[in-house]
């Protein structure tokens, strides 16, 4: 796994030039007299991803304290400083200008994401209990418990060595739960991935060493399921996209839900408090992790940063995982995090930025003898938990760690100086004023956005039924089945709503629902992502994601006013003032809907840097959001799946559909790249989904599934894919715009809409509830036959036997997986 | 007040089904305690009348599926698990359980090695109750489903008669109705002599609800006989009933 050094002989480095030694462990670097140039040049040499500016202002920083870094300290900063610590383009300040329009944009996160969210939160009181500031946002499940959803990405490392990368990314996200309030219990794990076409041809990856999409695959999927397997969490949500902007840099998001006693969600560390970590050892797997992602990838990152990509243990964390809500139950944890990027300097840095303390690197167990300070202190080996205590719980946390054979270390003091001060062989490493390391400067930024969408004609549709089974063949539609049979999805015994069920155990859900033990409530999960919408029009990407989770949400019965989500952005090249615009853009676009919703955002993450120098260029990913969520479902009785139930029911359809046939996978088989995306009429999708959910809650509702991916056929086939019953739909009534074409009308694939199935004697009821919204009778469930049949008018679009669609659909991706 | 029977849940470092097999215990009457491994006694399991070695990856089952977690269990225990079904005590093993079970030589001689799709399978299975007397499987009905989520579940043994010969015997307790992942003769579960140690590849735990099929119009093929209350049980709680009443009857 390591890569050694190469052997040429050693010129002076600008580290050797400027290091003094005052013992074999630390240096200190005189720092004080270089300039910008060679300050880079430094941070470039130190892996630490600082850039000029930054060093500047650390050299500024050390001039005011009138004394030179240790190579510790610099570390520490650039962990802290790293975009992946500390978000600094969400943060920054962004001229920002659309379609010739310029506005400024002082902080992303602020003005979209937490302004909105604050604002949804003073509306809705106490369902919210904690949100940005903890390891995982808390939303209230009942009077004594909370439930929480965190995702990440893990892109980098997954695309080096995709089996470890993806393994570990599971495994930190699953810390960051273990480390949320005082330790949540993992419930339940999504995962999202961005690759590359399995049938990419080898002459079309124009760079060494990058690996196939199919070799990725493979990794990622069997990485994911020994990591969640081992840790018997359920993984139970997902979603793959094939595009060949995912060929140099795939995306993999890895997210895990939470449960919690309400009372166990504050934390606050206090000075006398022990410092002490349990878990896995530490060693050189993982060093600048942190500093790693927060930088393109090129060939040479294949072959120099194997380092970075650290190696998972399931079996470490599930003892870790058994020893944390041991104690927590006992009442023996006051605070805890997570080891995640930066090693302890994060995690000790977080704990300790207020009240200040010591940690002593001599106490902390290696997994190889000789690292010095620095590595000890920012590795970032796997399956640690820092976690502060009070002395007097050491004995029964001692008994604890020995009963669940993990092991614990007294790793120092909080002291309430507000220093963090690292000790090594009885010297001091390091010395900072915690204060002083959050505030890196702000970036100033440029971005602009212009539409990229023209009008087109939408093609004719001679053969439907072909156009049919050419969708349900997609890479972008196919049953992931394969993939989710290798995830044990249902560990724990409380996955009511499976990813793969209805009569058949076969067909696609739209969201996953886990009963949660100790409540008559149960939680939700659901996700999106649409990078396709965001190529030409990441504005209707945003509100669009937010929408089509949300709806999956309600769809499977969540109550829509207790429905929380993320948001998780990755992206390519942020000083490319094109691709900046585009993620600005998709940022108005979730935060508008979710503010129209009433979602609030209560955690999310970004990932930066996704291009990669080929041998023809930079290639960066298109602005993709994950938007993932939680939603309450009140009771079990509410919990409603996706697949067709009687052979005797009616159809309806809930929404307007657009003659929009942008970002649909049609319009990418007919080469409509260019084509106007649909928009989100967000007042009266909230209204629609509420009175869905009266409809919920009244018991109309057998099935329901969103239109999302192929457009309403194919959600219709998807439905009928439990092979209960064939369906007579006639799409005559259908709420649309004027002037439809065959095409928007079967494959269009406009936010907000619901296919749902009801007892033919509840069809009034129902239309009645809907009275002034989108809404019209589809058709019926057909017993006496099994096939997809799709009129309109007198003329028949489509008539399919639904096990051909069926088998067309279940194989497209088995052949490669 | 009536003693419950009292069960005891051992817990390897990697086990992770024991929480909500605890409770499918739990749900039909037994008094459950979950053991970690490092503070397993002998005595631990006096005046217990079940022993369950719940599903998960012990150790991580990176040299064999269940390799660790026996030899981890007779050096802490030696033969006390031996002893103590030789004394009436019953043994059940569910998946990863089973595995070990198997490793302790507790059940017919056979090995649980990867599946022949070579993956890890997460799916329902029909199952075919071969043992209708068996104390795990009495309230069963002759052909019913559970999940199954393992990598190394196919039964083998060292000549494939042996196999036979345990459909003959009744030593295979449960087959699936198909080929699952390719076990001699399409066995599922394994008893011993006694009929008192069980061992499973499905997992039952995860069937306690009605609502836990994967159909949402599923329900029990009961012949209508059910008791009030029981039309939202799935058919895994009729496993751990069958024990629950053959453990308490023994006992009285």
């Amino acid at each position: 796994m390591t890569t050694e050094t190469e052997s040429t002989p050693p010129a002076e480095t600008i580290l050797d030039s400027i290091a003094e030694a005052p013992a074999d462990h630390y240096r200190v670097l005189k720092i004080s007299d270089l300039d910008g140039e060679k300050l880079y040049e430094l941070s470039q040499f130190m892996k630490l991803s600082l850039s000029q500016e930054d060093m500047l202002a650390i050299q500024e920083i050390y001039q005011e304290w009138d004394r030179e870094p240790t190579d510790v300290e610099l570390e520490v900063i650039a962990q802290t400083w790293s975009e992946h610590c500390k978000h600094r383009i969400f943060g920054a300040n962004i001229e920002h200008e659309i379609d010739g329009e310029k506005e400024t944009i002082q902080s992303l996160f602020k003005t979209y994401i937490y302004d909105v969210s604050h604002r949804i939160f003073d509306r809705k009181p106490g369902f919210v209990l904690s949100a940005f500031h903890d390891n995982a946002g808390f939303i209230t499940l009942d009077e004594n418990q909370a439930v929480c959803l965190k995702a990440e990405t893990h892109n980098h490392p997954s695309a080096i060595e995709p089996y470890a990368g993806a393994n570990t990314g599971l495994g930190g996200v699953i810390r960051d739960i273990l480390g949320a309030g005082k330790g949540a219990k993992p419930i339940g794990s999504l995962d999202v991935f961005c690759f590359g076409a399995p049938d990419t041809e080898m002459d079309n990856i124009k760079a060494d060493d990058v690996l196939h999409p199919l070799g990725i695959m493979r990794g990622v999927v069997r990485g994911v399921r020994d990591y969640g397997n081992r840790m018997g969490i359920p993984t139970i949500s997902g979603a793959i996209q094939f595009d060949d902007s995912y060929i140099y840099n795939p995306l993999v998001y890895c997210g895990t839900a939470g449960v919690i006693p309400i009372k166990d969600i504050d934390k606050e560390v206090g000075a006398g408090m022990k410092v002490i970590a349990v878990g896995g050892r530490t060693g050189r797997d993982g060093l600048h992790g942190a500093t790693f992602s927060s930088a393109a990838l090129d060939t040479e990152s294949h072959e120099e940063d194997q380092q970075a990509v650290q190696i998972g243990n399931p079996i470490e964390e599930k003892k870790a995982a058994d020893f944390v809500l041991a104690a927590r139950d006992e009442g023996l944890i006051e605070f805890i995090t997570d080891c995640g990027a930066g090693g302890y300097s994060s995690a000790a840095g977080e704990m300790l930025e207020e009240c200040g303390g010591t940690i002593d690197l001599d106490s902390v167990i290696l997994k190889e003898p000789g690292m010095v300070s620095w590595e000890i202190f920012i590795s970032e080996s796997q399956e640690r938990m820092v976690l502060a205590v009070k002395p007097e719980s050491l004995p029964a946390l001692r008994k604890l760690a020995d009963l669940y054979e993990t092991e614990l270390i007294e790793l120092g003091d909080a002291d309430g100086s507000g220093i963090l001060k690292v000790t090594h062989h009885g010297e001091t490493v390091c010395q900072l004023d915690c204060s002083k390391l959050h505030n890196a400067p702000i970036r100033e930024m440029k971005s602009q956005w212009t539409k990229k969408t023209e009008a087109v004609e939408p093609p004719l549709v001679e053969n439907a039924g072909e156009d049919l089974r050419s969708l349900l063949s997609d890479f972008a539609i196919v049953s992931r089945e394969p993939i989710i049979r290798e995830y044990d999805h249902e560990v724990q015994g409380n996955t009511v709503l499976k990813p793969l069920a209805g009569a058949s155990g076969d067909a696609p859900q739209d969201a996953t629902v886990l009963r949660i033990s100790g409540s008559d409530r149960l939680m939700s999960m659901g996700l999106s992502v649409l990078p396709e919408w965001g190529k030409t029009d990441p504005y209707a990407m945003g509100t669009a994601c937010v929408d089509e989770c949300f709806r999956q949400l309600v769809a499977s019965g969540a109550d829509p006013d207790r429905i929380a989500i993320l948001d998780n952005f990755c992206m390519g090249n942020p000083d490319d003032q094109e691709e900046l615009g585009a993620l600005v853009e998709t940022v108005k676009g979730i935060a508008v809907a979710a503010e129209a919703y009433g979602a609030p955002f209560v955690s999310g993450k970004d990932s930066f840097y996704n291009y990669f120098e080929t041998e023809e260029g930079p290639v960066s990913i298109p602005v993709t959001i994950l938007v993932s969520g939680m939603g309450i479902v009140e009771e079990a009785s509410h919990v409603t799946g996706s697949s067709l139930r009687h052979d005797d029911s009616v159809f309806a359809l809930i929404g307007h559909t657009q003659g929009h046939l942008g970002g649909s996978v049609f319009a990418r088989q007919k080469g409509l790249e260019k084509a106007e995306v649909p928009s989100t009429d967000l007042e009266t999708a909230m209204e629609s989904y509420r009175k869905y959910y009266e409809a919920i809650q009244q018991g109309l509702i057998l099935s329901a599934h969103d239109v999302s991916e192929g457009g309403l056929a194919v959600t219709l086939a998807e439905m009928a894919f439990s092979g209960k019953a064939g369906l007579e739909i006639d799409l005559c009534s259908v709420p649309a715009d004027d002037e439809m074409s065959k095409a928007a009308l079967l494959f269009g694939e406009s936010p907000s809409r619901l296919v749902v199935e009801v007892a033919p004697e509840n069809l009034e009821k129902l239309a009645d509830l809907f009275e002034g919204l989108p809404f019209a009778a589809l058709g019926r469930a057909a017993g006496e036959h099994r096939n997809l049949r799709i009129d309109w008018g007198k003329e028949t679009l489509i008539n399919e036997p639904i096990d051909e669609l069926k088998s067309l659909w279940k194989n497209g991706l088995a052949q490669y997986y | 007040m009536e003693e419950r029977p009292c069960a005891v849940l051992l817990k390897f470092p990697g086990t992770n089904c024991d929480e909500e097999t605890a409770r499918a215990l739990e749900t039909v009457g037994f008094v459950t305690e979950v053991i970690p491994i490092s503070a397993l006694k002998p005595e631990s399991l006096v005046g217990v009348s079940l022993v369950v070695l719940s599903g998960g990856f012990s150790y991580g089952d990176y040299v064999m599926a269940g390799r660790l977690a026996k030899l981890v269990t007779e050096q802490k225990i030696g033969d006390t698990l031996k002893e103590f079904r030789d004394n009436g005590g019953y043994l059940l093993g569910i998946c990863n359980g089973f595995q070990i079970l198997t490793q302790l030589d507790l059940l017919p001689a056979g090995s649980l090695v990867e599946n022949t799709s070579a993956r890890f399978q997460c799916q329902w299975v029909t199952l075919k109750n071969r043992a209708p007397e068996s104390p795990f499987l009495s309230h069963l009905p002759d052909t019913f489903e559970f999940p199954i989520a393992h990598a190394e579940g196919r039964l083998v043994t060292q000549e494939e008669s042996e196999a036979k010969g345990y459909l003959e015997s009744g030593a295979a307790a449960l087959t699936y109705t198909e080929d699952v992942n390719g076990s001699f003769e399409q066995i599922a579960g394994l008893q011993d002599e006694s009929g008192r140690v069980f061992g499973l590849m499905p997992h039952p735990e995860r069937f306690l609800h009605r609502q836990d099929h994967y159909d949402p119009d599923w329900s029990h093929p009961s012949d209508g006989d059910s008791a009030e209350g029981e039309e939202n049980r799935g058919s895994g709680y009729y496993l751990f009933r069958s024990l629950f009443e053959s453990v308490t009857s023994a006992s009285s």
